[in-house]
């Protein structure tokens, strides 16, 4: 199963900023993780280096028993599907086109050069937006449909690639509560129907507490919380929020942050 | 592993959408209609590399020293062809801009007569003009210089004119306001808010412009390209080589120089 | 009385009027270098009205020839707009700084379009005429490489413009480098390309029309020599043909584009 590793990872980016400062933690195979902690905590660093679009600069990260590394990105990308905050569909093509990119590490070159998909890709592509609830949708271009959708789509894409590992990069922070809710209970349920890996960052702790079966709370670039979701309390939520003088506006609700 | 299952393309039917045939279609008929009749040939492509090699060994030979005197006179003579070719298109389509311009132009049919004239002065290229000119005004750098402003008349007037119609109006109607007269109006309303555009289009120009007169002499019309072609017929491979390199270092300075100034101004 | 602390700011000084100046001169000096004589011109002017004159009436007896030579000059010209596209779409993704695989090959790449953007492709077709012989195909190929430097700049500068997160959505799925170009950056700029591809097209045609000049096929030519041979009325019909060919290409590719955005 895909049981997932970070030991004592460290990323230091170009500008000097030290976003993650020895980071070790395990996510166990088919569960449901989120994570939560202020702005520029280091959450985002952290979920894309499950799927190598950052590397770590000291540290391992391991997926699968892979350590991931500059030479084998593509195969542990495949094995890692990933969602964002604001979708990232490609606009001018098709629903269905999207969703088909998932499929791109198992196709050919030639015939990916020329669009052309076998019958059991389009199969798959169609399950997933089945299963996304877009099946009527699928051949609409991606930048008619609304954010909720859209984020529907990335995840019908993701699952195209019949991952072991969902990641989802503050997938709701762009949507209103209702749709959140929506596809906070889509994320859940692929962990708990397929055996998928979640983990999930979080702006809102309430989503968090009620959808995560695990809740790791970063700060400055560090665990400070790791947890059931009924271990958040009043104090361990400050520990996480607490940044030194600052960021007071970090703290306030999401919807306001929705569009920052 | 499933190799054998069928292909198809993400589309509804499993085929390309019409639009998408309609245009391969097109522009495949097109092509196949042309290829006689550009005389397009790859076996003769192939066959003539050995030329093309040899001609290339023949040009990469000690340059022509006491040429480059003469080489950097007519680079000069280029550039200095260019500078008043602009200048003197910049001092004739500042105005007409102003009449090609919809928001600006005194009437509807001022604004279609100077559009139209604009759009006939830039149609043909330079060397058409500059072929007419020489055999008016005789060979030389005036026929050259004549054919680059008309060309770029034609082309800076529209542009100028389109810089105009997106100028904001707000700021326009304060200085109306204040009861400036219509030239008043379209120098201290309209020409600072076009400025930026202005300067970028004509940048452009300046850069297009050099790559123009550069080839002008092959007509006789002035500037580096009257060597180049008589290089060629005399087989003077010695100065090629050197030719070529002057009109590729001149170039390319002046887009870096342009892109630099374009970058800062808007 | 008080000293101020600061001396106040300078009133600000505005070099116009001095780089104007300067550049007058500059066109003076330029003028005189030139040995340009604008006054023959102005007394010319008369002179010149009985020049055009001769242009007015336009011989079309040999109409068919024309459109012949013209249609050779769109064809070398679309195939030329072919070669150009075929180039910069191979080229582009190298020289894109969020798609090429590495800083050598961006450089690489780069370089190669600003070489081929400043060798005039008149100066090409010279030496394409020399290695494969007078026709239209070496201006086919002389218009093919200049544009290519154009259109493989433009393709490069808008697939530099695409939203860094597509790009990492569809490189995140595993796909490999071509196939991300495939699907995040080309589809992303597809509207674009196809409208610069017209643009430069509209203008290979006007260009075509020229390279007769050096042997390279086209109406080109037979301009050169019926204006050499003091034909007005047949060097008259030809100007007509071109230009209005040339214009319908203009309004044609104009119309397209409007169509595409």
């Amino acid at each position: 199963m895909a049981s997932i590793s970070l030991q004592g990872v460290t990323k230091k980016f170009g500008n000097g900023f030290q976003a993650l400062h020895g980071v070790s933690v395990d996510f166990a195979p088919g569960s449901l993780t989120a994570i939560i902690g202020p702005s520029g905590a280091g959450k985002s660093t952290m979920l894309r280096m499950i799927n190598g679009l950052e590397l770590p600069t000291s540290g391992e990260v391991k997926v699968a028993d892979r350590v991931v590394n500059r030479l084998n990105l593509r195969e542990v990308r495949g094995d890692v599907g990933i969602i964002f905050q604001h979708y990232n569909l490609v606009s001018r093509l098709s629903v269905m086109t999207n969703v088909l990119t998932g499929r791109l590490k198992y196709r050919s070159w030639v015939g990916s050069m020329l669009y052309l998909f076998r019958k059991n890709d389009m199969d798959h592509a169609f399950q997933a937006l089945d299963r996304v609830g877009l099946l009527d949708r699928a051949w609409d271009r991606a930048d008619k449909l609304s954010g909720g959708q859209q984020q529907r789509v990335g995840i019908a894409r993701a699952l195209a690639q019949q991952p072991r590992v969902l990641l989802a990069d503050e997938p709701v922070a762009s949507l209103d509560p209702v749709t959140s809710e929506e596809i906070m209970q889509l994320l859940r349920e692929i962990c708990d129907r397929d055996g998928i890996t979640v983990i999930v960052n979080l702006h809102q702790v309430d989503l968090a507490k009620r959808f995560a079966s695990r809740v790791i709370g970063l700060n400055a670039g560090q665990i400070v919380f790791d947890g059931s979701p009924n271990e958040l309390d009043q104090r361990t939520f400050d520990q996480i929020y607490h940044t030194k003088k600052e960021a007071d506006d970090e703290q306030q609700p999401a919807p306001l942050l929705a569009h920052a | 592993m499933n190799n054998s299952l069928p292909l198809c393309w993400p589309t509804r039917n499993g085929l390309p959408s019409i639009a998408v045939v309609i245009a391969f279609v097109i522009v495949g008929g097109l092509l196949t209609w042309a290829a006689p009749i550009a005389e397009i040939d790859p076996l003769r492509l192939v066959a003539s590399i050995p030329r093309l090699l040899s001609f290339l060994g023949n040009i990469l030979v000690m340059p022509d020293i006491e040429y480059l005197t003469e080489l950097l006179r007519k680079m000069i003579e280029t550039i200095e062809m260019t500078l008043i070719a602009t200048s003197i298109a910049l001092a004739i389509s500042l105005p007409l801009g102003f009449l090609a311009a919809k928001n600006t132009s005194p009437h509807p049919v001022v604004f279609h007569v100077t559009r139209s004239l604009l759009s006939f002065m830039r149609a043909l290229p330079e060397l058409v003009w500059a072929l007419v000119f020489v055999s008016a005004v005789g060979l030389g750098p005036l026929p050259g210089v004549m054919a680059l402003s008309f060309v770029t008349v034609g082309f800076m007037g529209k542009f100028f004119a389109e810089s105009i119609e997106v100028v904001d109006a707000k700021p326009i109607e304060g200085v109306e306001a204040h009861g400036a007269g219509w030239l008043q109006v379209r120098t201290y309303a309209y020409l600072p808010q076009a400025m930026p555009d202005f300067i970028g289009s004509t940048l452009y120009i300046l850069d297009h412009n050099l790559r123009a007169a550069a080839i002008l002499g092959l007509v006789g019309a002035g500037g580096i390209g009257y060597d180049m072609v008589m290089a060629m017929r005399l087989f003077d491979y010695d100065r090629i080589l050197g030719i070529a390199l002057a009109i590729y270092l001149i170039v390319t300075l002046l887009d870096r120089l342009s892109g630099h100034f374009r970058g800062r101004v808007i | 009385m008080k000293k101020l602390s600061t001396s106040p700011p300078k009133k600000p000084f505005n070099p116009a009027p001095i780089w104007f100046s300067l550049w007058i001169a500059l066109l003076w000096l330029v003028v005189f270098d030139l040995d340009i004589s604008f006054q023959t011109l102005l007394y010319g002017v008369e002179d010149m009205a009985e020049y055009f004159s001769r242009y007015t009436t336009p011989d079309f007896s040999e109409l068919s020839r024309y459109l012949q030579l013209m249609a050779q000059t769109i064809a070398t010209a679309l195939w030329g707009t072919l070669i150009a596209f075929v180039t910069a779409f191979i080229l582009a993704p190298f020289a894109a700084r969020n798609l090429t695989p590495g800083r050598a090959t961006y450089r690489i790449a780069r370089e190669t379009l600003n070489f081929l953007r400043a060798m005039p492709d008149l100066l090409l077709a010279l030496i394409f005429v020399a290695a494969l012989g007078l026709g239209p195909l070496p201006g086919a190929l002389a218009l093919g490489v200049h544009t290519a430097g154009f259109l493989g700049k433009f393709f490069a500068e808008n697939l530099e413009r695409i939203d860094k997160g597509v790009i990492e959505a569809v490189q995140a799925t595993g796909a490999s480098r071509s196939q991300v170009v495939m699907y995040a950056g080309w589809p992303s700029i597809l509207r674009e390309a196809i409208g610069y591809t017209l643009y430069i097209m509209d203008r290979n045609v006007r260009m075509a029309s020229v390279l007769g000049l050096v042997g390279a096929g086209g109406i080109g030519l037979a301009l050169h020599d019926t204006l050499r041979l003091f034909k007005y009325d047949e060097s008259a019909a030809l100007i007509l043909v071109i230009l209005s060919v040339i214009l319908v290409f203009d309004y044609f590719s104009t119309w397209l584009r409007g169509k595409l955005t």
